[in-house]
């Protein structure tokens, strides 16, 4: 009987890179630095990737305002810190702010636009957003850099010569543990099926009672908190800071992330996220051809290689094509 | 039938009216810009977009402007600032900058932000003889090329004169230096690089490492952790605002504490205090400066008549923002050009006072002459070092001079 | 029957004859800055024209044509600055390597729809420049290319003439057994090709015919400029591209005009106006996108069409007009 390799491939593949990366960081102490970092960017890109998934899971539309919407909310939080809020406090509230600022979006920007047209003009309308949101950070708060502080502490500790912080850890912490929250809504809950079903078989899903167009609202509000979280991560990392374009270098490493994931899967967009994190800077720091100006173009090469080879990404499921 | 005849009449006399009042705004004034009231000058600056940092510094400047109209303008003259945002985008720079010239029909082009900007529109502003003065850019070409270029002038010291400076004092104060440098992989990091290197002469084999990222790339932490594996004990940052802070918080974090030097562009005391925030240790940090020093010096007449003009015309700009300072200390030097430029002020006698120039500018670095000649065309040509101490700078040694 | 048939191509001809006076006359009203803007127009016009082949006709999602802009546009600087090539001779050798450019995208494009797809050209988009950023001894790097400056009129009139012939060219593609296949192909994939439609052939050559007149769109917008770095093609040019597109109307050749006009003269108008500051113009125009969306997600062609009392044809073509889908498949 023919064994099928087939479903083995990627997690051969993850293991692969999971044991080149650690006999080098055993190896090399500078590899095993260049990882650590590396992961702790991958973290951010993982956490904005999440929220990109959520919303094409929930509305089957990539949301291009994603990163604006999370700057927007991250600078909300800030607000809050300066009225006087503790962290916990503004995190929470801005959580808060968030959903239904997402939810609000939907409504005002998206159905409207929804409803009388077809997905690329819903992309279009959600590149407004962009323009109109990153527009109104810098407007609102000015283009200064903010100090934003961090949710975990951030004190180094030093293992056999390689520096990390607890806020490193945080960082990448937070993004799993927002999958599988993300993974037991969708998984557990009848509000995830609904969701599900809205996004999927629209016409089928309203037949048995779901409100459909709710369901659609709801995945721009849970996108924003996801969107949120990481805007809140990113701008306490010394890589990003708090500044009115702080996603855009962000956003489309985020948006790597969900491809490469398979951008239906929320795992895949952590995982992707990591491992564009680690390989951009080995690329950097090992490849002497990769440029600091080609790092982008090779991260994109990478990228377009593994999807020629998985033209639904590592964790996506090839649908049958429909007539 | 009647009715519309009628209608194409009417609009054809509008047509005639518009047609002839373009024609005669044009050919009316002698001087484009320059009314018995008033004086109209304009820029272009990055108020969006990558680069809206410095949207402060227009901001800044049109306040200066306008206290010096509220006492009076220039020479009996209003002086009227236009600004436009570019985004920091060359394609809208060139549009916006014919508008200024051909719609507005500014006297100057002034203060227009940015390297590529300016070099985008120099050949227009040059070919059509309008002054593209005081530009925002720390690129030597302004005051190198004035023959090719005679109606462009710069404002600031050039960024290998400064990063010469730094060469100079590592060659003669620290003999045991292993050099690691940081910079922005384009002609921005290269000039203050080729600075350095011309700075430290015979010690350039100090260089031990030279590590570069590219201006889209917020995250430097892979070029910091390399340096300090190259045993680098000075660390040279030519790089801009947002990745000096993080390749400062960086350092600290992997346990590297070399002697650090921060170009001027980015160590403005309001990022130094956003990487000590963030957990940098930037004690004994050194930079240069050539701005007055309103953060030691808060009581002083200078320190009080630039607070008090930045909370009366721009509520809401941090006087602590050296960027804020920059503005008025470019402005003062366009409202003393303007006063020398003649009355009626003309375009060649612009050029000529911003040419002709020996004087000291209240708003920089005591000590400083501003003077140019026809053929030393770098406005500000000597800086100070400083120390980063507690949580400010202090300015030390004596000041640096015909840097280059 | 065919009295109507014959009264609606009079009433198309009529447009294209008005709309050709008006472009026509306009540059002897116009200030020499006004010109600059119109040439400009012109340039997305021409994009937009590009854009349409491959998303409007085949539809292939692609949010990355300012990366087709920047090698028409470098193509031209480098031709001109390095080896002294005329101006006008560029554009020809623009067409060709835009050309070939889409082709290499076009082919592994075969292998991905919707969102991928845009994900895709979205990085490509981003990618281009930085290439042309490392190759500075080529291409001057972030301090760019100057090229020489040429008066508005004669901008106006090459970019305009240009659009024009760019135009006949889309039309005489589209309206033929080419574009009846494109348009099979972007309907139904499975169906085109069971009805004998070479998929890759089409799909590919499609490609390369919309970057090919994207090149030609950044070769103009450059001498229009009279200036070349990576920062002129940036994503914001992109993305105005796909706006332009879809504000004129995918699908349907009409509404180019009102598209270029809206990306290029709007935003730069409501900057160089006192109406709104300078930091609300992105939230003014943003808002303006989301509503001419939410108003007539069609775009304007139909509109147009609506005033003109007229093409039915057009109308038809529209309600036949399948979007292209953005699921993962």
């Amino acid at each position: 009987m023919p064994v099928n390799l087939r479903p083995w491939i990627v997690p051969a593949l993850l293991a692969g890179v999971v044991i080149f990366l650690l006999v080098g960081s055993i190896e090399s102490a500078l590899f095993a630095q260049q990882t650590v970092s590396g992961l702790a960017n991958g973290g951010i890109y993982a956490s904005l990737g999440l929220a990109l998934v959520l919303i094409y899971r929930a509305t089957q539309v990539i949301n291009f305002a994603q990163g604006a919407i999370a700057t927007f909310t991250t600078y909300v939080a800030w607000q809050f810190m300066q009225w006087g809020l503790g962290y916990w406090g503004a995190f929470v509230v801005t959580l808060f702010v968030a959903f239904a600022g997402g939810i609000a979006i939907q409504l005002v920007a998206i159905r409207p636009v929804e409803r009388r047209g077809n997905v690329l003009t819903v992309v279009i309308a959600s590149i407004g957003v962009l323009i109109a949101v990153e527009g109104a950070v810098g407007w609102i708060w000015g283009p200064e850099i903010r100090f934003m502080p961090s949710a975990f502490p951030v004190r180094t500790y030093h293992v056999g010569g390689v520096a990390f912080s607890l806020q490193d850890l945080g960082t990448i912490g937070v993004s799993i543990a927002s999958v599988v929250v993300l993974w037991a809504l969708f998984q557990f809950t009848k509000l995830g099926l609904a969701m599900r079903a809205a996004a999927l078989r629209p016409n089928a899903a309203r037949l048995v009672g779901v409100r459909v167009s709710w369901m659609l609202s709801l995945g721009w509000g849970l996108a924003a908190v996801l969107g949120a979280i990481a805007g809140m991560m990113a701008a306490a990392s010394p890589s990003v800071l708090l500044q009115p374009n702080m996603m855009d270098g962000v956003l489309i490493y985020a948006f790597a992330a969900a491809v490469l994931g398979g951008l239906e899967s929320p795992a895949g967009a952590v995982i992707g996220g990591l491992a564009i994190g680690a390989m951009l800077n080995l690329l950097s720091s090992y490849v002497s051809w990769v440029t600091p100006q080609l790092l982008l173009p090779a991260a994109f090469v990478v990228m377009l290689i593994v999807l020629l080879v998985k033209p639904s990404g590592l964790f996506g499921r090839t649908r049958v094509k429909r007539v | 039938m009647i009715k519309r005849a009628r209608l194409t009449l009417v609009a054809l006399a509008a047509l005639a009216v518009v047609v002839a009042s373009a024609a005669v705004a044009a050919t009316a004034a002698g001087t484009p810009g320059v009314s018995a009231k008033s004086i109209t000058i304009g820029g272009t600056f990055p108020l969006t977009g990558p680069a809206q940092l410095y949207s402060v510094i227009p901001k800044a400047e049109a306040a200066y402007f306008a206290y010096v109209n509220a006492h009076g303008g220039v020479n009996g003259r209003k002086i009227n600032f236009k600004y436009y945002d570019d985004a920091y985008n060359p394609a809208q720079t060139v549009p916006l900058t014919h508008k200024l010239v051909e719609q507005d029909h500014v006297f100057a082009d002034y203060g227009s932000l940015g390297t590529a900007p300016t070099l985008a529109t120099r050949d227009y502003l040059n070919k059509a003889k309008v002054p593209q003065v005081l530009v925002a850019t720390g690129d030597s070409y302004w005051g190198a090329q004035y023959k090719k270029y005679p109606w462009t002038i710069g404002f600031q010291p050039d960024y290998p004169g400064e990063s010469r400076i730094y060469g100079q004092f590592i060659a003669s104060k620290v003999p045991q230096a292993k050099i690691g440098v940081l910079m922005q992989d384009d002609a921005y990091g290269e000039n203050y690089y080729n600075g350095l290197v011309k700075g430290l002469g015979a010690a350039k084999d100090k260089i031990v490492d030279v590590e570069k990222y590219d201006a889209t790339q917020t995250d430097v932490s892979s070029q910091v952790v390399k340096l300090k594996a190259s045993g680098a004990n000075v660390f040279a940052l030519f790089a801009l605002p947002t990745q000096t802070i993080t390749a400062l918080v960086v350092a600290t974090k992997v346990g590297w504490h070399p002697t650090t030097f921060i170009n001027n562009v980015s160590a403005s005391p309001l990022f130094m205090g956003l990487a000590q925030q963030s957990g940098a240790n930037v004690q004994g940090d050194i930079s240069a400066t050539y701005v007055y020093d309103v953060w030691n010096n808060p009581s002083t007449a200078t320190s009080k008549l630039y607070k008090s003009i930045i909370a009366k015309y721009d509520a809401g700009a941090n006087p602590l923002d050296a960027n804020v300072l920059y503005g008025v200390a470019s402005a003062w030097t366009m409202v003393q050009a303007l006063k020398n430029a003649g009355s009626p002020p003309t375009r060649a006698g612009l050029m000529k006072a911003l040419t002709s120039m020996n004087q000291v500018n209240p708003f920089l670095f005591p000590g400083i002459k501003m003077k140019t000649s026809s053929t030393e065309r770098f406005p500000i040509d000597q800086q100070s070092l400083e120390q980063y101490k507690g949580t400010g700078w202090q300015p030390f040694g004596r000041l640096f001079s015909k840097a280059r | 029957m065919k009295a109507v048939a014959l009264k609606l191509q009079w009433f198309e001809l009529g447009l294209i004859a008005a709309a050709a006076i008006v472009v026509a006359v306009m540059p002897f009203v116009l200030s020499n800055y006004n010109r600059s803007q119109g040439a400009t127009v012109a340039v997305f016009v021409i994009a937009i024209l590009g854009l349409n082949v491959v998303t409007g006709y085949t539809g292939q999602i692609s949010i990355g044509h300012g990366a087709f802009m920047a090698i028409g546009g470098y193509t031209t600087a480098i031709l001109t600055h390095n080896h002294g090539w005329n101006d006008i001779a560029t554009l020809p050798m623009a067409l060709v390597i835009g050309f070939g450019a889409g082709v290499i995208v076009g082919l592994p494009a075969l292998r991905f729809h919707g969102a991928y797809l845009a994900l895709l050209t979205f990085a490509l988009a981003l990618a281009v420049p930085q290439i042309a950023k490392n190759y500075s001894n080529f291409t001057g790097g972030t301090e760019g290319l100057a090229l020489p400056t040429h008066s508005g009129l004669w901008l106006y009139g090459l970019a305009w003439a240009t659009a024009a012939v760019i135009f006949v060219l889309t039309w005489l593609l589209l309206r033929g057994r080419t574009g009846r296949a494109f348009r099979a192909v972007r309907d139904s994939e499975i169906a085109a090709a069971s009805s004998g439609i070479g998929l890759a052939l089409h799909k590919t050559f499609a490609f390369g015919v919309s970057a090919a007149f994207a090149s030609v769109a950044g070769s103009i917008y450059v001498l229009i400029n009279n200036f070349v770095n990576p920062d002129v093609f940036g994503l914001t040019l992109s993305l105005y591209i796909l706006i332009g597109a879809v504000v004129g109307g995918l699908g349907s050749l009409w509404g180019v005009v009102v598209g270029a006009a809206f990306v290029q003269l709007l935003p730069i108008g409501l900057t160089s106006s006192n109406a709104v500051s300078s930091e609300a113009v992105p939230v003014v125009f943003g808002a303006i996108v989301i509503f001419v969306m939410a108003v007539m997600p069609q775009g304007s062609a139909v509109i147009l069409g609506g005033l003109a009392g007229l093409p039915n044809r057009i109308r038809r073509s529209h309600s036949s007009y399948q979007p292209p889908r953005m699921e993962a498949r």
